[in-house]
């Protein structure tokens, strides 16, 4: 009997008769998330055939594939839980993009800020969170610890996305607590916000 | 000639096996072979030299200066100093590759302290050391620094092991060194306060690479550094190194032919702008360029004035857009090795077909590996366009989220240079994009057209048909590296048969079993390692291997909660030594 594991948003667990049903619900919840991404409003489920199954792996391979897949990473930094521990095959000193530099442009804003210069970089106090802009495909990465202020964060992130010459003030950031909802950046205190943000949205005002 | 206490013992006509040669007379004194071997370098041509016969074994021994060891567990320390007695430079490979890719445990293994132990007590004039994927103690550094007086190069590449006190041996103690690069090795608990240790009258330096330090260093102190080392050619600092900074450097070191900058972002005054792109328009010797942290499009133009003799521009820190690639590159018309991020996508690749026709390399990284949109980085179009400017291409590492065989067949005949074939499609057993088929097509290609091929990686969905075309066409291939890939035990047997210099083999999450492994008992031995994780063997097959080839040390690591009878991780390599005593208790070996 051949299983042909599909992802979709949508929560089809009724996959055929399968004894691990438990296991394969959570196997295939870790391919949805780490797939797809939570914040992809997908209209028309994207499915893709992800692994076919013959009889003869499943036997010998199944347990260990599972096993394999859930035993992740929990020394994988990077922050998406359910990914393949050392791939894509990219070297682990090899930075991530977007959160490396500690100086920041300073055309239109008061402080400038080191993040510190203890090498916080790459250091394992970091707080990577996700961040994407508006219009702008790639989203990037940025590490929380190291700013001290939305100022110096937000015009951090107008660099990063390549768009130095605009000012702090034209741009709105968001960010999703840990309950998931979506919350305009600036209400709460700077050290709460850096630790309940898991993800960050960068706006142009007036949008 | 020095006398040797060795050499007497051996007269020409003492030699019983002369290799069919029953007059003496006819041989040559020691003292000629000695002297011509001496001439030559290339430690594969001495390790053939030495299997002639015995005069040449001992000649060659006698007048071997530089070691390679690829596998450091292939031999002991002991065995070497017995044969080699005038060792000068040494290089020393480690871990497998893939712990680069954090899929070894942290203390696996190949810690240099005991080679370095045995160089002190064998080879006191040893000059340069140059480590990949070895682990190295602050306790090591110290040994080394006050072991070798003449020492003089130092090279970490992938290391880790050290922090700044290890450093700061080095830098204290060796008054002669020439290099010190730390390139990519591990960095993150190491200070910056080693660059300050070298003393005042320290002038000797050549080469000097920091660039992945986290830590500052002491800027006063480099700048003072630099300009007393007139010799220096080779200039690569970290990213806290500001522009203004850097700009200082490089009016201190005109004549450097490497560099890599710090960050590239920077409050300038319009003065201090002049002034770096001034510094940079001096800067007439750049052959290799690389750093560039956040640069954009407003600081790149700085670069322009020393583009044009360089051959290697590495952009891999660099986050650019294609336009910005494009004016970049048109400064550039004498590239040969080009790293970039995805970021340029494949409008940017279009600009490196058209501006730089002698490019041989090129790599392209993903900027964000984990992050699975599709609808970013490069595709199958931009390495087309790269194949049609740029026919001399010979190494290319290529990560993408889409290709298709056409795309890949048509490539290789516009290229069929191809010695490295690195395709990264990074979503795991993806089809042809436009087929669906799987992409054993392309593969086929690459092993049929590119005779020369020595480096394949394999990525994409791929079945058996693929490794069967890379047995039968890929007959100089030494170095494979498969992922997700393959339908049965068939398609690695394909490749033990069929692929005669075959010497690394590494294999990740494939369904090949121990019929597969057993498969090449034979072979083995004639390889420098195999790496198996995630595929279908058992610790039977493992000590089968094990029990039936004593000269082979076979390794299994244990992942945590696998159970006793998957071996999830194997590493099996020839050696002369016998098993490994410093492993540690999650690896086994058989």
């Amino acid at each position: 009997m051949e299983l042909q594991l599909e992802l979709a948003l949508s929560s089809s667990s009724g996959r055929g008769s399968d004894p691990n049903q438990d296991c394969n619900r959570r196997r295939k919840r870790c391919f949805d998330t780490a797939f797809l991404g939570v914040m992809e409003s997908v209209d028309s489920p994207q499915t893709l055939p992800l692994l076919i199954w013959d009889e003869k792996q499943r036997s010998n391979g199944e347990l260990h594939e599972q096993k394999r897949i859930h035993d992740l990473a929990a020394s994988d930094r990077n922050v998406e839980d359910d990914v393949l521990v050392g791939w894509p095959p990219v070297k682990s000193w090899r930075k991530q993009f977007g959160h490396h530099s500690r100086r920041v442009c300073a055309t239109n804003y008061v402080n400038v800020e080191h993040g510190g210069g203890d090498g916080g970089g790459r250091g394992l106090n970091s707080m990577y969170v996700k961040v994407k802009m508006e219009g702008v495909g790639i989203g990037r990465k940025v590490d929380l610890s190291s700013h001290r202020s939305y100022q110096t964060l937000i015009a951090k992130l107008i660099a990063m996305f390549g768009k130095c010459e605009d000012n702090v003030e034209t741009y709105k950031l968001t960010y999703q607590d840990k309950d998931g909802d979506w919350v305009l950046a600036g209400d709460v205190p700077w050290e709460t916000f850096v630790h309940s943000a898991q993800r960050l949205k960068l706006q142009k005002n007036g949008y | 000639m020095n006398p040797d206490p060795k050499k007497s013992k051996v007269l020409p006509s003492n030699l019983p096996n002369s290799n069919g040669s029953s007059h003496p007379h006819s041989l040559f004194p020691d003292e000629v072979l000695e002297k011509v071997l001496s001439l030559i370098d290339s430690h594969k041509d001495r390790n053939s030299v030495s299997l002639v016969c015995k005069d040449w074994y001992n000649a060659e021994r006698w007048t071997r200066s530089n070691l390679f060891i690829g596998n450091c567990y292939s031999v002991s320390p002991e065995i070497v100093a017995r044969r080699f007695a005038k060792i000068k430079s040494v290089r020393l490979k480690g871990k497998p590759r893939f712990s680069d890719f954090n899929m070894l445990p942290r203390d696996w293994g190949a810690n240099v302290h005991s080679w370095l132990v045995m160089f002190a007590k064998a080879y006191p004039f040893l000059e340069e050391l140059r480590l990949k994927r070895m682990t190295v103690s602050d306790e090591s550094m110290e040994l080394l620094a006050k072991s070798f007086p003449q020492f003089r190069a130092l090279s970490l590449s992938s290391c880790d092991g050290f922090t700044d006190d290890g450093l700061k041996a080095i830098t204290t103690h060796c008054g002669n060194l020439t290099e010190l690069d730390i390139q990519d090795s591990v960095t993150v608990d190491v200070g910056g306060g080693w660059l300050s240790c070298f003393p005042e009258n320290f002038s000797s330096l050549e080469i000097l690479n920091f660039s992945s330090l986290n830590s500052e260093v002491s800027f006063e102190a480099l700048e003072k550094l630099v300009s007393r080392c007139r010799s220096l050619r080779v200039l690569k600092v970290n990213e806290n190194i500001t522009l203004d900074q850097l700009q200082r450097l490089l009016v201190h070191a005109p004549l450097l032919t490497e560099l890599s900058t710090g960050s590239f972002l920077q409050e300038l005054t319009p003065r201090q702008y002049e002034d770096i792109e001034s510094a940079f328009g001096n800067s007439k010797n750049l052959q290799v360029l690389s750093g560039l942290w956040d640069a954009t499009s407003f600081y790149l133009p700085v670069l322009y004035g020393a583009c044009s003799g360089l051959t290697f521009l590495n952009l891999s820190d660099a986050v650019l857009q294609s336009g910005e690639l494009a004016k970049l590159l048109a400064h550039c018309p004498n590239l040969r090795r080009l790293w970039v991020i995805d970021t340029v996508e494949d409008k940017g690749l279009e600009a490196v077909g058209s501006s730089c026709p002698l490019l041989e390399e090129l790599r392209v990284f993903p900027v964000d590996p984990y992050d699975l949109d599709h609808r970013h980085g490069v595709t199958e179009m931009g390495f087309l366009a790269v194949s049609r400017g740029c026919r001399k291409l010979r190494y290319v590492l290529y990560f993408c989220r889409r290709m298709t065989n056409a795309a890949v067949v048509t490539i290789v005949q516009n290229c069929p240079d191809f010695t490295h074939f690195r395709l990264c499609i990074m979503n795991p057993r993806q089809p042809d994009f436009l087929t669906n088929e799987p992409m054993d097509e392309a593969f086929g290609a690459v092993a049929k057209n590119c005779t020369k091929l020595r480096r394949l990686s394999v990525s994409g969905l791929l079945t058996d048909t693929t490794f069967e075309y890379i047995g039968k066409y890929a007959k100089n291939l030494e170095t494979l590296s498969v992922a997700f890939a393959g339908s049965s035990d068939r398609g690695m047997q394909c490749v033990l048969e069929g692929c005669p210099k075959l010497r690394k083999l590494e294999i990740r999450d494939c369904p090949f079993g121990n019929a597969a492994l057993l498969s090449g008992l034979k072979k083995y031995e004639m390889m420098r390692s195999l790496w198996m994780s995630a595929c279908n063997l058992t610790m039977k097959g493992c000590r089968l291997l094990a029990r039936e080839m004593p000269r082979l040390n076979v390794e299994v690591i244990k992942d945590d909660g696998s159970d006793e009878i998957q071996a999830d991780k194997v590493y099996v390599y020839r050696s002369v030594a016998g098993p490994r005593q410093d492993a540690p208790s999650v690896v086994l070996t058989l």
